[in-house]
C-alpha cells in the first residue's frame, strides 16, 4: 500500500474509460438515480429557454459526470489500498445524446498529515471534440492502515 | 420504490420557488432502505463493474468485509430520501456543481437518512442560485458522506 503512495508523482495521469452517451444511457440514469427532471427526458420542453440558457434538446444528467469521475478515482484507488475521499466539480458544458465523454485526472500534490497521507488531483471530463465538460478536484487518502480507516 | 413518482410535473405547484427557500431551514426528508438491486442498477448506469459492488465472496475477503455501494451513490440517495414536493425536483432545476466528502461506505440493507437544507441563495448574472447542504447517515447514526451543491432555479 505504501509503495503506491511513494511511487506517485505530481503530473501522473489517470484516465477513465470512454462513455458513449445515448438516450438509453440517459434513461437508465433516470431509473438508477430517480432523477426524472424533464431536462433529460422531454425534447419538447427542452426546445424552450431557461433564463439565459438554451439547450435545444435533452441533455445528460450533470451527475453522470460525477459518477464517471468517481469510477475513475475508485478504480485507481482500490488496488492501492487507498480511499476516494472527496470530489468537487463544476459543469462547463452540457452533454447530448451521441457524445462520447472521457474522464481524466492529474496528480497535483502529495500531502502528509498527522495521521495519514493524501494525493490531490485535478480532474476533468472532455467530449469527443475535446470540449471541456466538467472540471474539478479530488482527494484520495492513502491510509497507513486501510482496515482502521474503514472502521472509524 | 414502486411508489416513486417519476412525473416531476405532477407535484410542481406544491414545490417551493426560489423566493420561498429559507437559508438554514431543514428540508423534509424520508428514510430509505438501500437494496443491493438499487446499488447495482446505479452501478450499471455509469459502467461500474468493480467486484466490490457485485461479488460478495470477493468483497468479503477485502477490508470492506462485504459488498458496498460506490461513493457516488449519494446521487440516488438525494432523490430517494426526499419527498415528491421537494424543490430539488422542480422541472428545469440545473445543477451547477457539487462537492462531496466520503466518510464510510453505504452498504446493501442500510437504512439511509438525510439531513439537508438550503444553506444559501443568491442572484448572479440574472440567474437564481440555491446552495444545498446535505449529510447522509446509516441506521447506526454514522455519517456516510456530506456534500453541498449549487443549482440554478427555474424562473
Amino acid at each position: 500500500m505504501s509503495q503506491g503512495f511513494d511511487s506517485i508523482q505530481p503530473g501522473d495521469v489517470v484516465e477513465g474509460p470512454k462513455f458513449a452517451v445515448t438516450r438509453e444511457t440517459i434513461r437508465d440514469f433516470c431509473d438508477a438515480s430517480l432523477d426524472y427532471n424533464p431536462l433529460h427526458l422531454d425534447d419538447k420542453y427542452m426546445e424552450g429557454s431557461f433564463g439565459k440558457t438554451s439547450f435545444g434538446g435533452v441533455i445528460m444528467h450533470g451527475m453522470t459526470n460525477f459518477g464517471l469521475l468517481t469510477r475513475m478515482l475508485t478504480d485507481w484507488a482500490y488496488p492501492q489500498g487507498a480511499l476516494h475521499r472527496r470530489l468537487e466539480t463544476r459543469w462547463r458544458a452540457p452533454v447530448r445524446p451521441g457524445d462520447t465523454i472521457q474522464p481524466m485526472a492529474r496528480v497535483t500534490r502529495k500531502q502528509a498529515t498527522h495521521q495519514s497521507r493524501w494525493v490531490l488531483l485535478d480532474v476533468d471530463i472532455r467530449n469527443q471534440s475535446g470540449v471541456l465538460i466538467a472540471t474539478g478536484e479530488a482527494m484520495v487518502e492513502f491510509p497507513h492502515d486501510l482496515t482502521a480507516a474503514l472502521s472509524i | 420504490m414502486t411508489e416513486f413518482e417519476t412525473d416531476f410535473w405532477k407535484d410542481a405547484a406544491r414545490r417551493k420557488v426560489w423566493d420561498q427557500l429559507v437559508p438554514g431551514e431543514p428540508r423534509a426528508t424520508l428514510p430509505y432502505l438501500l437494496t443491493l438491486d438499487a446499488i447495482q442498477k446505479y452501478c450499471r448506469s455509469v459502467g461500474e463493474t468493480h467486484p466490490l459492488y457485485f461479488d460478495e465472496a470477493y468483497a468479503k475477503r477485502t477490508p470492506y468485509g462485504g459488498i458496498v455501494a460506490p461513493p457516488s451513490i449519494h446521487i440516488l440517495l438525494m432523490f430517494a430520501c426526499t419527498p415528491a414536493d421537494d424543490w430539488m425536483r422542480s422541472p428545469g432545476t440545473i445543477n451547477a456543481g457539487q462537492s462531496w466528502s466520503y466518510v464510510r461506505p453505504a452498504r446493501p440493507g442500510d437504512t439511509i437518512t438525510l439531513q439537508a437544507r438550503c444553506l444559501d441563495k443568491f442572484i448572479r448574472k440574472d440567474r437564481l442560485f440555491a446552495v444545498h447542504d446535505n449529510v447522509f447517515f446509516n441506521q447506526h447514526g454514522q455519517v456516510i458522506c456530506a456534500g453541498r451543491g449549487q443549482t440554478i432555479r427555474p424562473m
